[in-house]
């Protein structure tokens, strides 16, 4: 197969997604008073409204729907007014009723949209001139989002006697209705995707604006957050779009693009030799880096929806509505642009420190700590530093940059400072002070080291005189080793220079 | 000391209040009619014995501990078969579910008990509440007590044949399309439907959830009226998203006068082809009785109602097709053995649990829900249902109440009625009241000239009027000379047949 | 036009409702018969009316809070089996898939 960079030159990648997240962060379930299940014994916590018994009837969980009315939010969707639950008929026993209670037509929310700035070398995979690019080759893709509705999940089912667990082959199916009801939000975007890395980015994107919301866990390995991936290739040029493909089981970041990368390379292959691609749903396997189909859909599933006769219609007050608007925290984009305005970061640094709210919380307790004057220092050691370890505290940290920022340590000696306090409550000013790691920056002591040496090194110091500017980084590692370490490499470069200089 | 069936509800109720005698001694009369009686009218698919007198022992020992006593103290009760109640089966009549054991307790039985009434036992029905004949039971027909070559009618037509039999007092049933008031009147007893959302469906296996509402059976309107105080006093059900609130005292205002309110008479249904002589003389002469107490008669149109049962015959399998989704033999339910497939299982278990009756609605409510078709009935069906609601409330800005019969004819012979689509017209009288989910009561009417069997007027009023239906209901009762105005007679063959108050 | 009677097989295939060849031969029979019995609805010119799918209509917005209940309707787990056909352990258990439609759910 040709690589990805090649295929898209003459093919242009048309790709949608449909991300369902789990609303973790509720207490119970959709429909029914029932706990979320994490890792539960299977029916655990079940009753007879999400065991579909006969005579239970449902009631939608209010703060499900203030979620999902914050997402909408959050995502730049119009908040629909009036909308109904719908029942979603197949027959298949993770679904207790034979029939999923979901949206009709209209949604709660309809008509988003995520801007993705897309940089780097994941800029490159995009190689048309249809979007407009910047000096470093990155560009900003408008990707519409068509609706959030809300629905409930299914349950769990476990296949004995197959291979790896697989349905194929299984000689019975165990069910646990644990996760059946289960409050999910079911995102479609428009097909305005065009390169794994897009797709990929706006995975990232929604994951940190639903983390920022609270709304869920986000989880792609423990599935609840869970991507679906729809593809069709077309000739560069061509407005009509191709046949596409459904790709499911996606569970990392990773496997999102590389199922993709795969799955247009495929169908570039295929259609390169004259052949068909059937709309058929594919199954992404991670360890044989492939696709494999799963079903070939011949006609359209008839799922004789209509709306439920159980559940009263939604009229969204305003009042609901600035309700949950009002609950709505500091969002990534909002939180990158404040931290470049308010403490000059670079806008890299800033996305980062503001992409995953545990980070951005972190981040803003160790500058109250630090103070601001040390801003730079701390989104230095917050970018480079902290994502190594994974038991600091934001007082260790702001005390770790103020000892860099006034020069008592080297960036090298933090790392060993953070490697020694994480996960203690070791305070890194007092671990440098008990190993004699503080660095003199005292001119007077620095001084005669300095004169020691420029006495000693007379063949350098003739070099730099004619123009060898670099044989300073010798000099100042005589200083360093005459100073037993003790010395800041910064005052020595600065007065090895004076002096050379004056 | 006199037999159980002479005593109304409010008399048990004061009696065992007073000491006159004890819940016990009502209960074990009741267990000794329905010994006595049910052999030959076959309206119990259950008698809950161990229930009915730890219930009854239950109430005896709260009068000894001096706590006040509900207004259903010691009054025996049955339920049709589609209510749960934790300790009895909920067959619903059919082989699908002839050994599911309810997990829960409907909201309405919940009321009943919490009232103080007795559960002698559940009653049979046509299977999942599909028919007017309660023939299409799985396990046995249930005779009419007045003729017991002659259905019930149904579907609640256990409930009912066990009020008319003196073997309760008081029963409930559940009305889709008039399977409350439709054998209520060929049993001769009082049969109210209430106002779709005044008692909860919770617990109560669904039919037609948009359609379906739960109401009680007496021989009486007062005992009717008791009994809709205990299902409504407790207020909204939370467990049931369609409930509302009913602020009424049932009793309050049973006994008001009907002088200077509006009667309205729809001349067309006084006509409609299959209304049988005796029928409509029976409820001109109830109008006129209301007349005579100085109500005023006045005409009013319901043009659409000629559409009510088409209508109803796309909403209804519709819903029922979506309800009776889940009974696919895993969870619960009948399960064919020996299936190697789930598919082989699911439709061979329906195809046996289910009857003839069932199968066929599912089958239509498949079809009129599958795309393209949907919009050609379903969408259609349910804008008449707006055209139909508008003409009732047309029709009540003229008039308080509609007087119109029950069902077009007395009871029919086993067997008479064989076509599927005859008996659907069966329902022509009641069917709209539950397109609309406004009240309908069904008040006994003596014997028809004709046939000697019981007929019956219907009464329908505007939604939660249903205090005000039976005030007219009342009036009518009132002026009924055979029973000296107190309430429908139990059905000569049975009373007196045990049920002695030791 | 009338329901043939593969149109009705597939109905049935649909509706995990197996019917044997004569049961097919009413069913289709009945299923014409009930379609006829619907054509008032066909008659109507409903442009601009509003279908009513709830009746009793100002009821909206009906939502219960998110706080679990771990007494009152929660079901112990055999409770949960105990009407089951078949159960394995605490799972309800259904025979292979294989060759199921829903089978990519």
């Amino acid at each position: 197969m040709k690589k990805l960079a090649e295929v898209l030159k003459d093919w242009e990648a048309v790709i949608g997604l449909e991300v369902h997240t789990e609303l973790t962060t509720l207490e119970t379930k959709m429909f029914c008073n029932c706990r979320l299940s994490h890792d539960d014994e299977p029916n655990t916590n079940v009753c007879p409204v999400c065991l579909g018994m006969p005579g239970a009837l449902p009631v939608p969980n209010e703060k499900a729907i203030e979620s999902i009315v914050m997402a909408g939010l959050a995502t730049n969707c119009q908040i629909m007014r009036h909308s109904m639950f719908y029942r979603k008929h197949y027959f298949y026993p993770d679904m207790a009723k034979n029939f999923q209670t979901t949206q009709g037509p209209v949604a709660f929310c309809m008509h988003g949209q995520l801007d993705l700035e897309v940089s780097g070398a994941g800029a490159k995979e995009r190689p048309d001139s249809t979007v407009e690019k910047d000096a470093d080759g990155g560009y900003v893709a408008p990707i519409r989002i068509l609706r959030i509705h809300m629905e409930e999940d299914a349950a769990k089912m476990v296949h004995v006697g197959g291979e790896e667990g697989r349905i194929g082959g299984a000689a019975e199916s165990l069910i646990d209705y644990n996760r059946c009801g289960t409050p999910l939000i079911e995102l479609v975007t428009e097909p305005d995707l065009r390169t794994p890395e897009e797709a990929r980015l706006f995975m990232e994107k929604l994951r940190q604006t639903f983390l920022t919301l609270g709304i869920s866990d986000c989880s792609l390995e423990s599935g609840s957050m869970r991507c679906d991936g729809n593809i069709s290739l077309r000739r560069r040029g061509e407005t009509k779009f191709g046949t596409k493909t459904e790709m499911k089981n996606i569970n990392s970041f990773k496997s999102l693009h590389d199922a993709l990368e795969y799955e247009i390379c495929r169908q570039a292959e295929v259609l390169e030799e004259g052949g068909i691609v059937y709309q058929e749903t594919r199954h992404w396997e991670p360890s044989r880096r492939r696709t494999v189909v799963m079903r070939v859909k011949e006609t359209a599933d008839d799922y004789r929806l209509f709306p439920d006769p159980d559940l009263a219609p939604f009229d969204l007050t305003d009042e609901f509505i600035d309700r949950c608007r009002s609950r709505i925290p500091e969002l990534p984009d909002a939180k990158r642009d404040r931290y470049m305005a308010d403490f000059g970061l670079k806008r890299a640094d800033a996305a980062q420190l503001a992409g995953d709210p545990t980070v951005a919380a972190f981040f803003e307790e160790t500058l109250a700590a630090a103070g601001e004057k040390n801003v730079e220092t701390v989104a230095k050691v917050m970018v480079n530093l902290v994502p190594s370890y994974d038991a600091l505290t934001p007082a260790q940290v702001a005390s770790l940059s103020g000892l860099l920022a006034e020069d008592a340590i080297t960036f090298a000696q933090a790392r060993e400072v953070l490697d020694a306090v994480n996960g203690t409550s070791e305070d890194p000013a007092a671990y440098v002070d008990a190993h004699g790691m503080r660095q003199s920056t005292d001119e007077g002591a620095l001084g005669a080291i300095v004169d020691e040496v420029l006495a000693r090194c007379t063949d350098q110091v003739q070099q730099y005189r004619d123009g060898n500017k670099k044989v300073l980084g010798f000099l100042v590692g005589q200083c360093m080793k005459a100073a037993k370490g003790s010395g800041n490499p910064k005052a020595f470069n600065k007065m090895l220079a004076e002096k050379l200089e004056g | 000391m006199a037999n159980f069936d002479q005593l109304s509800a409010r008399e048990i109720a004061a009696g065992v209040a007073n000491g006159d005698f004890t819940a016990t001694e009502v209960a074990r009369a009741a267990l000794d009619a329905v010994e006595a009686r049910d052999g030959e009218v076959k309206a119990f698919l259950q008698v809950s014995a161990d229930l009915a007198l730890a219930a009854a022992e239950a109430t005896d020992k709260a009068r000894a501990a001096g706590e006040k006593l509900g207004p259903l103290a010691g009054v025996p009760v049955a339920f049709k078969d589609n209510m749960h109640l934790v300790g009895t089966r909920t067959t619903c009549a059919s082989k699908m579910l002839a050994n599911y054991e309810s997990t829960f307790t409907a909201t309405c039985v919940q009321r009943m008990l919490g009232a103080g009434a007795t559960p002698v036992g559940k009653t049979n029905m046509d299977e999942f509440a599909f028919g007017s004949s309660t023939e299409s039971s799985a396990f046995h027909p249930t005779a009419n007590p007045w003729d017991t070559e002659r259905v019930p009618g149904g579907s609640s037509g256990g409930s009912a044949a066990a009020v008319a039999a003196g073997e309760v007092t008081v029963s409930l049933g559940s009305d889709t399309g008039g399977s409350i008031r439709q054998p209520a009147s060929l049993c001769g007893v009082v049969g109210l439907k209430p106002t779709y959302g005044a008692v909860s469906r919770y617990g109560v296996v669904a039919f037609g959830s948009s359609l379906d509402q739960v109401g009680p059976f007496g021989r009486s309107v007062e005992d009717v009226a008791l009994a809709m105080n205990a299902l409504t006093a407790g207020g909204r059900d939370p467990w049931d998203s369609t409930s509302q609130p009913v602020a009424t005292d049932f009793l309050a205002h049973l006994n008001d006068g009907v002088e200077g309110r509006r009667v309205g008479i729809v001349p067309a249904l006084m006509e409609a082809a299959g209304l049988t002589d005796e029928v409509r003389d029976a409820v001109t002469a109830a109008g006129r009785a209301l007349q005579d107490q100085g109500a005023e008669l006045v005409e009013v149109e319901l043009p659409n109602i000629a559409s009510a049962i088409a209508a109803y015959y796309v909403i209804a399998p519709c819903e029922a097709f979506s309800n009776l989704a889940r009974f696919d033999g895993v969870r619960y339910g009948y399960q064919e053995p020996g299936q190697a497939t789930l598919a082989e299982q699911t439709s061979l278990s329906r195809a046996h649990g289910f009857g003839e009756e069932a199968k066929r609605r599912q089958m239509l409510g498949a079809y009129l829900l599958s795309s393209g078709t949907y919009d050609k009935y379903y969408y259609p069906a349910q804008q008449v249902r707006t055209l139909i609601t508008a003409d009732y409330a047309r029709a009540y800005e003229k008039c308080d109440v509609i007087l119109m019969p029950a069902a077009p004819r007395t009871a029919f012979k086993f067997g008479e009625m064989s076509d599927p689509t005859q008996m659907y017209a069966s329902d022509m009288f009641t069917i709209s009241n539950n397109i609309v989910g406004n009240g309908g009561v069904s008040v006994p009417l003596g014997l028809g000239a004709t046939s000697g069997l019981p007929v019956s007027a219907q009464l329908q009023g505007p939604a939660f009027a249903d205090a005000t239906l039976l005030t007219f209901a009342r009036a009518i009762e009132r002026s009924n000379s055979a029973s000296d105005g107190s309430g429908a007679p139990v059905a000569p063959a049975f009373a007196g047949k045990g049920g002695e108050l030791a | 036009m009338p329901l043939t009677r593969e149109d009705v097989a597939g109905i049935a295939d649909y509706a995990r409702i197996a019917l044997t060849p004569e049961e097919l031969d009413e069913m289709t029979a009945y299923m014409n018969d009930a379609v006829d019995l619907l054509e008032p609805i066909r008659a109507y010119d409903l442009e601009g009316v509003e279908p009513t799918f709830h009746p009793i209509g100002d009821l909206s917005n009906v939502m219960g809070e998110d706080v679990p209940d771990d007494a009152v309707r929660h079901l112990p787990v055999d409770v949960a089996l105990k009407n089951a056909g078949a159960s394995r352990d605490r799972s309800f258990r259904v025979p292979s898939i294989l060759g199921d439609q829903g089978g990519d759910r």
